[in-house]
């Protein structure tokens, strides 16, 4: 089964995308207000993601919800660096996944501002 | 036209503004800490500050002081002080016995309150009781499935912060008047917003408000709650320019991933600072209360406190005051439209004898439909009718757990959703905390430092 994670995207965030091949496939809520992009995960990293973060769960849709922030902020950092929304990014974000549980059991404390 | 009458026809005014004969009252021989009720793992749920506040100020009038048994039974039972007038909830001041010793307090004795160790209030000790077995009182003061079946639909348990409080009371209780004998300072930003009964009264008469509908918060407003607030001056009537919203945050015992109290206020304020609402028709305002999410008895409490500051409406939305699925989302409109029975109130509050003059003003939920642009209403659900949107589109409602996740990664939630000026009060208390919502660590510093300085 495949899973997905949704990311929200800001204006900020678009323009970090909009030259990418997938810019065009957005979701979008609140008539376009909010639009929301797709990544898709397997079922074996769907699992490694679930074990890294015992709070993540996969909701009725089959996202993957409640991530740390560092998760999430890490994954679209991913996105844009390998230009992919499937498996690319999410081993890109394995690679530091140490970091980001470091960061990630801070965030009941502590999330840097916008 | 005359402001509304206050709840059981006077204001109190328990403080005493004159400097010498309040210290008079330093010195008594007698006197005890307040001190936080604390939940099982330590956390302060309530500081009884917060209601020696209310009471003195007027919030809670006709009520003068802290129950004594007679009057606790009174409204268990049928929810009426022992003067007839409405009233929700049981309000106690609870000592362990080695307090009440150290205390030096008997029956018929001024006891000086003290707050951080500073003198604060005086209560004119009426009575020393026992309290009942508290999980009893707790069940006793909510309501339970069985006998409150037309709106309690799971027992109450721990994780229901109202009914922890009553639960983890003290074994003792005293009752008696309460007056304030050193008025305590508000710290920024409470003090911009401290407009207490009489004030709030008084500007009422000088603005020439005719209208004035009450909106109850502790959330920072998003425009689903902005949307409530102005529909529902049209359905009380507003006659302009005569009208105005009065926001009144509860502020209080916080949980963790709350708005911070400094950003509710704030956050209210700018929807008047960013021109949403009016200069001269929205003013934002507090009351101290540990909140006891009891949905619709809580309803009843913020009709007195709101009919007491001079409001003639109150605006009341789905799962008003409530939290978890313990009550119906829909009872606070049941209440206000057929009464509670089962709790002693036989026709709506406003309706019964020594009821309330405030007149409901109950709403269901908006959502945003992307087609028509606009919000539409979706009514209210109960028994068998369902929620539908006016239009015959497919409306995108605003989860509240959604927005956080938005503001959490540092996003901009999008102006369909949340004004921008909202949101940058969001940021700069997140900046003074390094947190957008409550944590452990402001639930500590507040608890050290509360609202007030004396």
């Amino acid at each position: 089964m495949t899973y997905k994670i949704g990311l929200i995207i800001d204006d900020k965030r678009y323009e970090a995308i909009r030259d990418l091949p997938f810019a065009g496939s957005l979701k979008s809520m609140f008539g376009g207000e909010i639009k929301i992009l797709e990544v898709d995960v397997d079922e074996e990293t769907a699992k490694r993601i679930l074990q890294a973060f015992p709070s993540a769960r996969v909701d009725a849709r089959g996202y993957l919800e409640d991530l740390p922030v560092a998760f999430k902020r890490a994954l679209f950092e991913a996105v844009v660096k390998t230009r992919s929304l499937g498996k690319e990014a999410i081993e890109e974000v394995f690679r530091n996944i140490e970091a980001i549980k470091e960061l990630a059991k801070k965030e009941k404390e502590y999330v840097p501002p916008p | 036209m005359p402001v509304i009458e206050p709840h059981g026809g006077r204001l109190v005014n328990n403080v005493v503004e004159d400097a010498d004969k309040a210290r008079t009252y330093w010195e008594l021989p007698t006197r005890l800490e307040i001190k936080p009720t604390l939940g099982p793992d330590g956390a302060p749920i309530r500081n009884p500050y917060r209601e020696v506040m209310s009471i003195a100020y007027g919030f809670f009038s006709p009520l003068e002081g802290f129950m004594p048994w007679n009057e606790v039974e009174s409204v268990l039972k049928e929810r009426r002080l022992l003067g007839g007038w409405l009233f929700p909830f049981p309000i106690v001041l609870d000592v362990t016995e080695e307090e009440l010793k150290a205390s030096g307090a008997r029956q018929g004795d001024d006891l000086l309150l003290t707050l951080k160790g500073r003198p604060f209030a005086v209560l004119k000790v009426e009575e020393v009781y026992k309290l009942p077995d508290r999980r009893e009182l707790a069940d006793a003061v909510f309501g339970t499935p069985e006998r409150n079946g037309e709106v309690v639909k799971k027992r109450f348990d721990e994780k229901h912060p109202g009914w922890l409080i009553y639960r983890s009371l003290k074994p003792l209780a005293l009752a008696g008047k309460v007056a304030v004998v050193n008025p305590p300072r508000f710290r920024e930003p409470y003090s911009r917003f401290w407009t207490p009964p009489a004030a709030s009264r008084r500007l009422i008469e000088s603005k020439g408000w005719k209208v004035v509908v009450a909106h109850q918060t502790r959330n920072v407003p998003h425009i689903g709650h902005e949307m409530l607030m102005k529909r529902a001056m049209f359905v009380a009537g507003g006659d302009r320019p005569g009208d105005a919203v009065l926001v009144n945050a509860i502020i209080g015992a916080k949980r963790p991933g709350d708005y911070v109290d400094e950003a509710i206020l704030e956050g209210h304020e700018a929807l008047r600072l960013g021109g949403y609402f009016h200069q001269e028709r929205h003013v934002v305002s507090f009351t101290l209360w540990d909140m006891r999410y009891g949905n619709p008895l809580e309803s009843i409490l913020h009709g007195i406190i709101r009919q007491n500051m001079g409001a003639t409406h109150h605006m009341f939305g789905r799962d008003h005051a409530a939290t978890g699925d313990y009550y119906d989302p829909y009872s606070t409109q049941y209440l206000w439209t057929r009464g509670l029975p089962s709790y002693g109130i036989n026709a709506p509050p406003h309706e019964v004898d020594k009821g309330l003059k405030i007149r409901p003003v109950n709403m269901g939920e908006f959502a945003y439909c992307p087609k028509c642009g606009e919000y539409t209403y979706l009514g209210m659900s109960y028994g068998d009718v369902k929620e539908a949107p006016l239009c015959g589109h497919t409306p995108e409602r605003i989860s509240g757990s959604f927005l956080r996740g938005i503001i959490i990664e540092g996003l901009r939630p999008p102006k369909v959703v949340m004004r921008p000026e909202v949101y940058d009060v969001i940021v700069k208390w997140w900046r003074a905390y390094g947190y957008p919502y409550v944590t452990e660590k402001y639930l500590k510093l507040k608890e050290e430092a509360l609202e007030v300085e004396l």
